[in-house]
């Protein structure tokens, strides 16, 4: 079972001292590793050993040559080629210092892994696409990947720049960064929290909808019992645990899980993992341009989910057999996951709205949680700071300001 | 200490002349809290105790971190996870030591330029220079390898690009990047050896510190005149004067909260302001980011490394002399480290007898244009390398190794100084004069 080293590994080290979770991992080869994404048992047997990172990324990476590349969607072999590739077309100099190194690198590092993963990829990658499509099929009982048109809405103001777009900032590729629009999420600002009944939506929409294919596996589950978190009640996790099965190391099998267990990582090798998205895709990130708008608007990265959710054109193209579908937020604009959500996917217990986009909204928020779970408690923590620091410095300047006056004095009264 | 005559400890109690005889250890703190220090200091010279703030803020959450981080390519990436969900305030440590590195090099950034402005490296205070330099160096040293050890996507690509800059040096290079790597590429063994290195040099780094305060206090502080304290007798130097306790200490404190509420501002409400998205994403060797960007705070050196490309003639007279054997990669390794080789060496490269760049009225000019080519530079280095962003990037390099190689020995020459205070009370007097009217206004070291 050495798929399941790797999760047993994140649950271990959630758990026990990192010493102890070194040892569990010492368990593992490297290559063994690579070629396991976390998964959970009911996942189908042959999602494909490659890693999922790579692949998410690889659609992005290859879309500067990916007009015509019929390729790019055929994630292990983009995988293959994009090292080599980037380099190239990484015009800097300094990267050229680097050129052989990181040309030669993954080939001299990943050589076993990466032999597996090739072979198996070819063969894989329209199994994987079936997959999915029969996942989302079956898991939502929606036929949203058949109809894409219910979920479509076109975003057709993003090409409408404003000043806290995030053009440049991530520097992401040769495109024109898509315009993402703020949101005035209830956690955005300094005094922001998290709207717990939003977080509670966003978790159904999760469940029902998302961990079809992705994973969370940074998140333990007891956590959704955190007061600034979605605060549900002790008896409650442990009954929603129960829903996801996990690989135990000491029964060499699979149990229900309990709240001490994360949840698990994605089932599908090319679907990313959601745990840190909110934090990887920050829009309005970094302090070029205008981004000191994230002192009252945030990251950004809970307006790309949403953006990249609500964002479907409708049209979509088959490449090397994966269905893409066309977005307008995703880098490259072709994305091989359909558009999850379709009005009224979802059924909220106190009725709240469930059109596409105030359910992406409640996703994207659940997710800046799984991505920052402490961002309640920080904010406190740096208010409490800035007031008493504050305190400190006026007394600090009236100190002083004694201090020096008769130093000072002394010379207007001369 | 040893240059401005001031009043020394004296032992009291029989218990104090008893320790004092076999330890003078309450003499030598005496003396280094009581140091005589100009007494016309301006706001720039608060830098010093921010900077060992940060020194100690750095340590104390990095010892923290150690202790439930994981130096493993497959656990470190989790293991942060875990110090920013489990660990109990974990996510405030992390965050503190994250933007703690960005306040340490605001803080040395200031203090180096208000060195450069004030000419705070000139003689006799050279060692004091060097020393600086010497703990700049290591400061980017570590907080390269601190940033790799998160093992994000930036971190393993950062550590790929910048280990690379040693592959480029003709003959040795190949062999030098690989026994810094550990290997033919970042891995397991890189973080490992990064992660012993970053937990060793800080406190190098605070060795050093302890030079650097050690070669000021034997030749007192720099002051905004540039004039020296009066040594004749203990009466003129108190004119000019007034112990560092509580004077400074109080002064410095009161701008060190200033400094930290807006810190912790940063830290309670954005801390991921200053950080690259991308190291969220864990570490993978087949998937390069889009752009390669470092830190903030290496980005003018990174504009100068990546602005001489095989375009430029400089690059292409250097090759062809040395027979190709100094290509344009070498030539912009050696670019980056001269640009701070040559900032090391300016108290040999200024030849004006003026230190206070107050009371040199063309130097002040070059001067604010270096500022400018500085963070011109920062902005470049974060740009992709592609026109118009390369041309600007080759002008700003260009800027600062004139600066420090032609503008500032021309200068010493050519440039007629105004005349300055006789002593530093003169200064100061003139400063709070009996019709400033209480105006609390100090130098503004912008000018």
């Amino acid at each position: 079972m050495m798929k399941t080293n790797l999760l047993s590994a994140v649950v271990t080290l959630g758990l026990a001292l990192p010493g102890t979770a070194v040892l569990a991992q010492d368990t593992a080869t490297e290559e063994e590793l690579l070629t396991t994404p976390a998964e959970t048992p009911e996942a189908e047997a042959e999602t494909a050993p490659a890693e999922e990172p790579a692949v998410e990324a690889a659609p992005a990476e290859a879309e500067a040559e990916a007009a015509s590349d019929e390729e790019a969607a055929e994630a292990p072999v983009a995988e293959d080629e994009a090292p080599a590739e980037e380099v190239t077309t990484e015009d800097a100099p300094a990267e050229d210092a680097t050129e052989e190194a990181t040309a030669e690198e993954p080939a001299a590092e990943e050589d076993a892994a990466e032999e597996n993963t090739a072979d198996d990829g070819q063969s894989t990658a329209e199994e994987n696409a079936e997959a999915e499509a029969i996942v989302e099929g079956d898991a939502e009982g929606q036929a949203s990947t058949d109809e894409p048109e219910v979920g479509v809405m076109e975003e057709e103001d993003h090409g409408a720049a404003e000043d806290d777009h995030a053009a440049g900032d991530e520097g992401d590729d040769s495109h024109a960064a898509p315009h993402i629009e703020n949101i005035d999420f209830s956690f955005d600002g300094p005094f922001g929290a998290y709207d717990v009944n939003q977080l509670q939506r966003g978790l159904q929409i999760y469940t029902e909808v998302c961990a079809a294919c992705h994973g969370l596996e940074y998140v333990a589950l007891r956590t959704l019992s955190d007061e600034t978190g979605p605060n549900m009640p002790e008896e409650q996790v442990i009954e929603y645990a129960k829903g996801y099965d996990v690989y135990d190391a000491e029964l060499d099998d699979t149990r229900p899980a309990t709240p001490v267990d994360h949840f698990p990582g994605s089932n599908l090798e090319n679907a990313p993992d959601l745990s840190l998205m909110a934090k990887k895709r920050a829009a309005f990130h970094g302090p070029y341009g205008l981004g000191i708008n994230q002192f009252v608007k945030g990251i950004g990265g809970p307006e790309y989910i949403t953006a990249l959710l609500t964002g479907y054109t409708g049209e979509e193209k088959e490449q090397a057999g994966t269905v893409l579908y066309e977005n307008t937020v995703f880098p490259g604009g072709w994305i091989a996951m359909g558009p999850p959500l379709s009005d009224e996917l979802v059924e909220f217990a106190d009725g709240h709205e469930n059109d596409v986009q105030s359910m992406a909204e409640d996703v994207s928020a659940f997710l800046m949680w799984t991505a920052e779970p402490k961002l309640g408690a920080r904010k406190q923590a740096g208010f409490t700071g800035v007031v008493l620091l504050g305190l400190l410095s006026v007394l600090l300047y009236l100190t002083n300001k004694k201090l020096w006056a008769p130093i000072k004095k002394r010379r207007k009264d001369d | 200490m040893s240059g401005i005559p001031h009043d020394h400890y004296e032992p009291n109690s029989n218990g104090e002349k008893w320790l004092h005889r076999r330890l003078p250890i309450v003499g030598l703190l005496y003396d280094t809290l009581m140091i005589p220090t100009p007494k016309n200091l301006n706001w720039m010279w608060i830098w010093g105790i921010v900077l060992t703030f940060c020194l100690a803020l750095q340590i104390i959450t990095g010892i923290v971190l150690v202790m439930h981080y994981t130096p493993h390519v497959d656990m470190a990436f989790a293991s942060v996870e875990h110090i920013m969900r489990n660990v109990n305030g974990g996510y405030m440590i992390r965050y503190l030591h994250m933007n703690g590195a960005s306040l340490f090099f605001i803080a040395v950034y200031a203090h180096i330029f208000r060195g450069l402005y004030y000419g705070s490296y000139k003689a006799p205070r050279e060692i004091t220079w060097i020393i600086g330099m010497l703990i700049y160096l290591l400061m980017m040293a570590t907080g390269f390898m601190g940033y790799v050890l998160p093992w994000g996507q930036m971190s393993f690509w950062g550590a790929t690009v910048i280990t690379g800059l040693f592959g480029a040096i003709p003959f040795i290079g190949e062999g030098l990047q690989t026994f810094l790597l550990g290997g033919p590429a970042v891995d397991n063994a890189t973080l490992n050896r990064f992660f012993s290195l970053h937990y060793l040099l800080p406190f190098v780094i605070a060795g050093l510190v302890i030079l650097h305060i050690w070669a000021f206090h034997t030749t007192g502080n720099n002051n905004p005149t540039g004039v020296e304290v009066r040594r004749t007798t203990k009466e003129d130097a108190k004119k000019d004067t007034l112990p560092f306790w509580p004077y400074f200490v109080i002064k410095d404190l009161f701008a060190l909260a200033v400094i930290l509420t807006v810190f912790f501002a940063v830290v309670g409400f954005m801390p991921n302001y200053l950080g690259h998205p991308d190291n969220y994403i864990e570490a993978n060797a087949l998937a390069t980011p889009a752009h390669i960007v470092p830190e903030w705070y290496f980005l003018p050196f990174y504009a100068i490394l990546r602005a001489f490309t095989s375009e430029v003639w400089v690059v292409q007279i250097a090759s062809f002399v040395t027979g190709g054997i100094i290509d344009a990669k070498f030539f912009g390794v050696l670019a980056m480290f001269g640009a701070i080789a040559v900032m090391a060496l300016v108290p040999w490269l200024d030849t004006s007898s003026v230190r206070s760049g107050r009371y040199r009225p063309m130097f002040k000019w070059w001067f604010a244009l270096l500022v400018i080519d500085f963070f011109a530079l920062m902005w470049l280095g974060a740009m992709p390398a592609e026109e118009p962003y390369a041309t600007f990037s080759l002008i700003a390099a260009a800027y600062w190794f004139a600066y420090f190689l032609v503008i500032l020995p021309l200068l010493g020459v050519i440039e007629k100084p105004l005349a300055q205070p006789e002593t530093i009370e003169a200064d100061f007097d003139a400063h709070y004069a009996p019709k400033a009217g209480g105006t609390k206004t100090l130098v503004n070291p912008a000018k």
